[in-house]
């Protein structure tokens, strides 16, 4: 019955919540045209996570959930990670509340911050290999252990990072098995399934959303730099044969470009190549499509957003210039 | 302070009596220069915008402005000077200070910079060196301290020179601008001018001030860049006017120039929908390039081009005494103050296109401009202004001309003096290169 009530509540403040972010967006949108992209993408990833809810309830739609994704990564590269990515989001709210305590973020130094995004491969080998390795001890027998039983489910760590603030099952950290929904964070139940005890699992996942929250704090969407899962969506367009296939870019025009170092600067992830290239496509995995550095970039047309080589949204000039001859 | 006998390095005792003969003449002819050039920009466009007036005010080194920053500095504001456009104007108005350019655009000063370096050195830093023998310059007599950044070696010995008589702050900008230790270098620099402006003005930078000086500044490169956009048409503001425009921002006071911009862009933009150019539309558009100018004295080049006949018209110009003044903005991501702190750092040493700077793909960021003004303005040719013994434009002229003689745009060397003697010949040459520009206009 309390369940109940807290779960219909927490609709009522889902629902006004997205309401206000709504609201909230629109003026934002009208009053500061350098964070408009910024806003509409928290907003993107709230209704994105909200929707997740109900897709985490089987894990046959997570199964297509993560086709999807793959399918789209094809053609728009890691829009994902700055669109939909609810832990992403989190990171976000972090910086926002750092943002508004007035602290600095640190940039990781460039060398660490490349050896991460390296990293990012064998971390995504390591996920994948040890359910496999772990599977002469089930009782299941490989085939259906590798699909079924909890610790050895390899691709729930491509959709961890999907996993929303509450998902419906128990496997959170703090459970409601009434109402069989959990608040959740991204891959705490992976860390709790491989946990051998009950009684281990919970600091372990504390330290986890503690120390994420931490290093977010300090370096702005830390997690992303060697994200298990942003690198099996970089896979993807690494394939030789798929170079074809990116049809969303950043594009750069050499010549309007001061190189006055903005994009490089505000860039969550610290792409360096924006900054660097001369001009055209910019192509590389690390960056997560957030569109940051367009959004930002002061001159008129310089970096462009492009979609199957059509211009979506393009630098301008947020200061508003006159719209004259 | 002042009462202290300090030895002077360079500047020699010139007696009161001889200082006052002489700033009285050359101020004297000042007054009627500026007049002058003003006379002369009205007759070159007959409609000229009403609210050049404003401008051509404030433009009198010796008039309105002067009085009111005395009346200023009387109710405790601090005055602070600077040279090169790396000096971050930003922290001055965070520290309640006013900024003012303090290069010197007088011709007859110039000769008096020869008693202490000699005549080889750029007329700029020269004629600099003069005014400040004379006291000539209002504003550089007003500021309480300059910014001096060690761009070109002028620039770097003239801080030591001045030191004799004024509180010099350095800025040494790194020679290479894309190196993480250069940024890191020049990031120390900007806290350490930060530093030195709180203590010369005993105001504190706070993060709410920083952000208030930032907003600003950016509302002034809004006005400014929709100045330099109006341009971009057919002519409907002469080069001349434009720059006047543009350089009085260094001096006045950036509210006020903001509000004055935006009024004189209104009523532009009211003559494009009315078709009113300042000259026929056909009109050869050129660029300049290269050593800044200053005013009043070193007018001489815009002059010539836009009276000579067949006349030409100035759409822009890379000068970072001109175009390139307010035409970056500092973005800023997060609103703390070392991000503000950085953001300024950034727009001052990255975004500049001084050839102070060496990299190894030969300053493309120059280039870059450059190509992106003639191709958005649709100019017809570039004029390389060079004055003698600016050897760091000097030395990049050849570099230019390779980049722009891909486009086939005719670019044009001038080189001159801080005089008025070779007008003359200037004028044939200018005309020269019109007459060409105006054949292939037509052509």
């Amino acid at each position: 019955m309390s369940w109940q009530l807290i779960g219909d509540s927490l609709e009522w403040v889902i629902g006004g919540g997205l309401t206000l972010a709504g609201i909230l967006s629109i003026l934002i949108w009208k009053r500061d045209k350098t964070k408009r992209v910024s806003d509409l993408r928290i907003f993107i990833r709230i209704v994105a996570m909200i929707g997740m809810y109900f897709l985490f309830a089987s894990p046959a739609w997570l199964l297509a959930v993560l086709i999807t994704i793959i399918a789209v990564t094809l053609f728009f590269g890691r829009f994902f990670c700055g669109f939909v990515c609810p832990f992403g989001l989190y990171m976000d709210f972090v910086t926002l509340a750092r943002e508004k305590l007035r602290k600095g973020h640190r940039r990781l130094p460039e060398n660490i911050n490349r050896a991460l995004h390296l990293a990012r491969y064998p971390i995504l080998i390591f996920f994948i290999i040890v359910p496999f390795l772990l599977s002469g001890f089930s009782s299941l027998g490989l085939p259906s252990a590798l699909y079924f039983s909890g610790p050895f489910k390899a691709w729930t760590v491509l959709i961890a990072p999907l996993e929303p603030l509450v998902v419906p099952w128990g496997n959170g950290i703090i459970g409601f098995p009434e109402y069989s929904t959990s608040i959740s964070y991204p891959y705490l139940s992976i860390i709790r399934s491989y946990s051998p005890a009950t009684d281990f699992a919970l600091p372990l996942m504390l330290f986890f959303v503690a120390i994420t929250i931490a290093t977010s704090f300090v370096t702005r969407r830390f997690w992303c730099r060697f994200c298990p899962t942003g690198a099996s969506i970089a896979i993807v367009n690494k394939f030789r044969g798929f170079k074809w296939a990116p049809i969303l870019h950043i594009n750069k025009v050499e010549e309007k470009c001061t190189k006055c170092g903005i994009c490089k600067r505000v860039c969550p992830v610290q792409v360096l190549d924006v900054y660097e290239k001369k001009g055209g496509d910019i192509k590389t995995s690390m960056c997560m499509h957030c569109f940051r550095c367009v959004e930002m970039c002061p001159y008129e047309g310089c970096l462009k957003v492009k979609m199957a080589g059509k211009t979506v949204f393009q630098s301008r000039n947020w200061l508003e210039p006159s719209k004259s001859e | 302070m002042k009462n202290q006998p300090v030895e002077k390095k360079y500047m020699p005792e010139l007696p009161r009596k001889e200082i006052d003969e002489i700033q009285s003449t050359v101020k004297t002819a000042s007054i009627k220069v500026i007049a002058d050039n003003i006379e002369r920009m009205k007759k070159t466009s007959p409609n000229r915008p009403a609210a050049m007036q404003y401008f051509d005010e404030i433009s009198n080194f010796f008039g309105q402005r002067q009085k009111e920053i005395i009346a200023e500095k009387a109710k405790g504001k601090k005055v602070i000077g600077y040279f090169c456009m790396f000096a971050p104007i930003e922290l001055i108005l965070a520290a309640d200070a006013i900024p003012v350019r303090v290069n010197s655009g007088w011709y007859d000063t110039s000769k008096l910079g020869d008693r202490i370096v000699p005549v080889e050195v750029c007329p700029v830093i020269r004629s600099t060196i003069g005014a400040k023998m004379v006291e000539l310059s209002p504003y550089l007599e007003l500021s309480d301290a300059v910014i001096s950044t060690l761009t070109c070696d002028g620039m770097t010995k003239l801080s030591e020179i001045l030191s004799d008589c004024k509180k010099v702050l350095t800025m040494s900008p790194p020679r290479v601008k894309d190196s993480a230790q250069s940024l890191h270098l020049w990031n120390e620099e900007m806290k350490a001018i930060k530093a030195q402006i709180e203590e010369v003005t005993g105001n504190k930078i706070t993060p709410k001030k920083l952000r208030a000086a930032i907003e600003t500044m950016q509302k002034a490169t809004k006005a400014f860049r929709r100045l330099q956009d109006l341009r971009k048409g057919n002519p409907v503001i002469m080069g001349r006017d434009a720059m006047l425009v543009n350089q009085t921002a260094t001096w006045d006071n950036i509210t006020r120039w903001t509000e004055k911009t935006d009024a004189l862009c209104d009523e532009l933009e009211k003559r494009v929908q009315q078709k009113q150019w300042a000259c026929p539309p056909d009109t050869p558009r050129v660029v300049i390039t290269g050593t800044p100018m200053f005013w009043p004295d070193n007018w001489k080049l815009p002059t010539l081009i836009e009276e000579a006949n067949p006349q030409g018209v100035l759409v822009g110009d890379e000068l970072c005494s001109s175009d390139r003044l307010l035409y970056d903005p500092v973005g800023i991501d997060e609103w703390t103050m070392d991000d503000m702190l950085n953001g300024i750092s950034e727009r001052y040493l990255m975004a500049s296109t001084c050839p102070c700077f060496t990299s190894s793909d030969g300053n493309e960021d120059r280039i870059n401009w450059l190509i992106n003004k003639i191709k958005e303005f649709k100019a017809n040719g570039v004029i390389y202004y060079v004055v003698r013994g600016c050897m760091l434009y000097a030395m990049e002229y050849s570099r230019v001309k390779k980049a722009l003689d891909k486009l086939s745009i005719p670019v044009y060397y001038l080189d001159t003096e801080y005089t008025r003697e070779d007008v003359g010949q200037m004028k044939t040459r200018v005309e020269a290169f019109l007459e060409m520009l105006t054949a292939r206009v037509e052509f």
